[in-house]
């Protein structure tokens, strides 16, 4: 039955990896390269210029000069949406006030599996787990448990709440989004029942690393943890099968399409790129596209000219 | 159908017209302007046309006569939305178009950000996710077919009225993509919109007559979506110089097609028809500045119009690769935009990606070379003759689409001694309500959609920018460097006979410039009054 446990846990991690990295992949192979759809402001214009949304492009001749991205401004950005939320705090700031505990509920806990994945790697590498420093991860992580489970299942209900009596909101949420905030309020509650119920909620986490890491399949000597591990093994794999992927999918959402400002003068891989998807073939049906739906490649479509055809504008 | 009781379902549901606007749902405007009541649809048109979701109706797509056209209708669509799907046939936006499919959350913050929405009276059609969440549940439940679909995403009945109400919402958005700032996660609905069109465009072959017949197919005809052939436009601008040497006291000679020039400039060939005195102003400044310049006469290459930017990707690159073929074979350094905001965006940004590099040929806004010349003191400038207060129009594809914000301002700054901003001006300006082709489409009802709904939020913010001076006593200026835009602006201003009323003008940066030269007889600008 441990074993079983176990294996779960085991299954559980491949699947969150496996699904995170197919969907990642998915969306990177959707198109080699796709047209620039930037949207401005972008923060690696530099400080000077993102302050007011401003581009290279403000500057003559631009083509001729070397382009400069500023990396630091568009990760400070990005720190500034993931750790406050800052677009919907400035855009929607009832929604916020829910949201972001739940959010943050959310970080504390996979911060909270970061620093056990350490604890027990570096016990795995002979540091006694009655050591200060051991005791010392495990009050943060006891704090970052009682304080993210609460937050979690608090900001959840209050989401819950808000799309049930938010007429705006209640026509737009389906029930999987329901079962997605619940599923997460549970796991919160789940995880402050074993924080209650037990003396020490860090060492039964780094036990349960260390005996993963180890494949010591002992039992652990508390049920609540367990179910409490179990709902989360299964959250794991349900995150990037839901619109929740978002957690997995916003880094490119905003690095490859919204801040995506790269012009082709600047990059030999685009020029090529360029020329291979032109080869693509096309197969819309419309006349003025590709003549009673005969396949051509864009070159061929772009170097038609569908008003020599009498027929193309009907 | 009261706007509290719509849902999603609706849109394949009802029958008839599923919305009307109430005008008196409509916000107030501080200005004294008049709202257009709608003229209802005719007997014909009910019996006819699928004028079947609000009082406009733009794609005017055939009612189906029996199932089989019905069934016809919807399996074209799908077909068409499968294709949308596809690498190589929507290589160029699908990574776009496929992330706003899967990561939306529903939270709907994209909603105060549409000025359709808001000035709607906050209509449940308009909002920018109403139409993007039809178009998810018809992709997970009929293209994707995923297990659970309808529970997951919601149900949605598939029929012909929910094609032909899909169609006509996608054309109910002014693609500014101002919801897209706002999304914390990176969703467009505005990408969505234009994706819907792009469909219905190039699958079913769908689209509004102005952008298609009368817009790209004859800008591919005959050389201008204005109808204008080589010669004519040659002919015409002959004309422009000749009046406006006059009314200005300089010569202008405006150069056509001068080989090894530095500059090609490309003009929206709108402006040669509607607003001559900004052909004249950018000959006379250029030519005052000593720019090695020219125009081109060769089809397609006159009028930087690419209205396959709102519809069409097929006919987006035939027209930019025109443009750039003209400006390679003259042998120019760069292609200059004129005053047109989606011609920038076209042959800047989207076909940046589209045209092969080696036929490209680089390209800088008018702006940045009108800033250059102005801050460079290459014109003699007396900024007194601008003392009149002007704000400042933003054209979404320049602003928020291209981040070219300071060099008008610039500009403005050194010219016009009352320059005062719009709120929400920059990259987060809205949308003058004529933007994605709305300006040059006149009919059932779409005229009365600008002037009530999608131009109000603009007109809101001109009396704000304003609101020290309104009425008839002081002459304003409503500076709107953008072919549509302005367009627009006109309808609105005199819809309501705001030139008179408030001593209202409008026009581009050039004029404004052109006002201030000292060497330039006074009065480049004219006011109702003035005349």
């Amino acid at each position: 039955m441990y074993t079983l446990f176990y294996i779960l846990a085991y299954l559980a991690a491949a699947g969150f990896v496996c699904l995170a990295i197919l969907k990642i992949r998915t969306f990177m192979k959707t198109s080699p390269l796709h047209i620039r759809w930037e949207l401005y402001p972008i923060p690696h214009e530099g400080p000077k210029r993102a302050a007011y949304g401003g581009s290279y492009m403000e500057e003559t001749n631009w083509w001729t000069k070397p382009r400069h991205v500023d990396h630091w401004m568009d990760l400070k950005a990005m720190g500034k949406e993931i750790f406050f939320l800052e677009s919907t705090f400035e855009h929607n700031l009832p929604l916020w006030i829910r949201t972001y505990p739940f959010h943050m509920g959310l970080y504390m806990l996979m911060g909270g599996i970061m620093i056990v994945i350490f604890a027990a790697f570096i016990q795995v590498c002979g540091v006694s787990p009655k050591c200060g420093f051991m005791i010392f991860l495990g009050n943060i992580i006891n704090a970052m448990v009682l304080f993210g489970s609460c937050m979690m299942a608090g900001g959840g209900i209050a989401l819950i709440v808000r799309r049930t009596t938010d007429k705006g909101l209640h026509k737009y949420t389906t029930r999987e989004m329901y079962c997605n905030l619940g599923a997460f309020v549970i796991f919160g509650l789940l995880s402050l029942c074993a924080w209650v119920f037990n003396p020490d909620y860090f060492t039964l986490c780094r036990r349960l690393m260390y005996n993963l890491m180890t494949g010591h399949f002992k039992a652990l000597g508390s049920g609540w943890f367990v179910i409490n591990m179990l709902w989360g093994f299964a959250l794991m794999c349900w995150i990037p099968v839901t619109n929740m992927r978002h957690i997995l999918i916003k880094y490119f959402m905003y690095h490859d399409i919204r801040w995506d400002d790269m012009a082709t003068v600047w990059s030999n891989k685009n020029k090529d790129l360029i020329n291979e998807n032109l080869q693509f073939g096309v197969t819309w049906s419309a006349p003025h596209v590709t003549e009673d739906g005969k396949a051509k490649n864009w070159v061929e479509v772009a170097t038609t000219n569908p008003a020599d055809d009498p027929n193309a504008s009907k | 159908m009261k706007d509290d009781n719509i849902t999603i379902e609706d849109v394949s549901n009802v029958d008839g017209q599923m919305v009307t606007i109430d005008l008196e749902d409509l916000p107030e405007l501080p200005l004294d302007y008049k709202d257009m009541p709608w003229k209802p649809f005719t007997p014909d048109q009910k019996e006819n046309v699928a004028c079947i979701l609000d009082d406009v109706c733009v794609l005017n797509i055939p009612v189906p006569k029996n199932p089989q056209e019905e069934e016809e209708l919807v399996n074209k669509f799908l077909e068409g939305m499968r294709k949308l799907f596809k690498t190589d046939n929507n290589w160029t936006c699908l990574p776009m178009l496929e992330s706003s499919m899967e990561n939306c959350v529903q939270c709907n913050s994209c909603s105060p950000a549409c000025h359709l929405w808001e000035m709607s009276g906050k209509n449940e059609i308009y909002r920018p996710n109403y139409r993007s969440e039809i178009f998810r549940r018809i992709y997970h439940q009929y293209v994707k077919k995923e297990p659970f679909a309808k529970w997951r995403y919601g149900d949605m009945n598939l029929n012909w009225k929910t094609i032909a109400r899909l169609g006509e919402l996608s054309y109910r958005c002014n693609l500014c993509r101002r919801c897209a700032q706002t999304c914390a996660i990176g969703v467009d609905n505005g990408l969505i919109a234009r994706e819907i069109r792009k469909l219905f465009s190039e699958e079913l072959g769908i689209h509004p007559k102005e952008l298609h017949e009368k817009g790209t197919m004859n800008q591919l005809k005959v050389g201008s979506s204005t109808g204008m052939t080589p010669g004519v436009v040659k002919d015409n601008v002959e004309f422009i110089d000749e009046d406006y040497s006059e009314i200005t006291g300089v010569g202008i000679t405006t150069p056509f097609d001068v080989k090894g020039a530095d500059i090609m400039l490309l003009h929206n060939a709108g402006e040669i028809m509607a607003w001559p005195e900004n052909i004249a102003a950018f000959s006379l400044i250029f030519q005052e500045a000593g720019l090695s310049w020219t125009l081109s006469s060769k089809s397609v290459a006159y009028d930087g119009v690419n209205y396959g930017v709102f519809y069409d990707d097929a006919q987006l690159a035939r027209i930019a690769l025109d443009h750039m073929k003209a400006a390679k074979e003259l042998g120019v350094k760069k292609i200059v935009v004129g005053e047109c905001g989606h011609a920038h965006k076209a042959i800047t940004v989207l076909a940046d990606r589209v045209i092969p590099y080696e036929l490209q040929v680089p390209r800088e806004s008018c702006y940045v070379t009108l800033r250059d010349i102005v801050l460079g003191g290459r014109l003699k400038l007396d900024p007194s003759r601008n003392n009149f207060p002007v704000t400042l129009h933003d054209p979404c594809n320049v602003v928020r689409l291209m981040g070219i914000v300071k060099p008008q301002r610039d500009i403005l700054h050194k010219i016009a001694p009352q320059f005062r901003e719009m709120p929400h001006n920059g990259v987060h300006n809205y949308c003058c309500g004529g933007g994605s082709g709305f300006a040059i489409m006149s009919r059932n009802n779409i005229d009365e959609w600008r002037g009530n709904i999608s131009g109000r939020k603009k007109m809101q913010q001109i009396s704000e920018a304003f609101k020290d001076c309104l009425g008839p006593e002081t002459k304003k200026y409503i500076c709107a460097p953008c072919s549509n835009c302005k367009g627009q602006i006109r309808e609105l201003l005199e819809h309501s006979d705001l030139y008179a009323k408030n001593s209202f003008a409008y026009g581009g940066l050039v004029e404004l410039i052109v006002n201030a030269m000292s060497n330039v007889a006074p009065g480049y600008i004219k006011w109702e009054s003035d005349e």
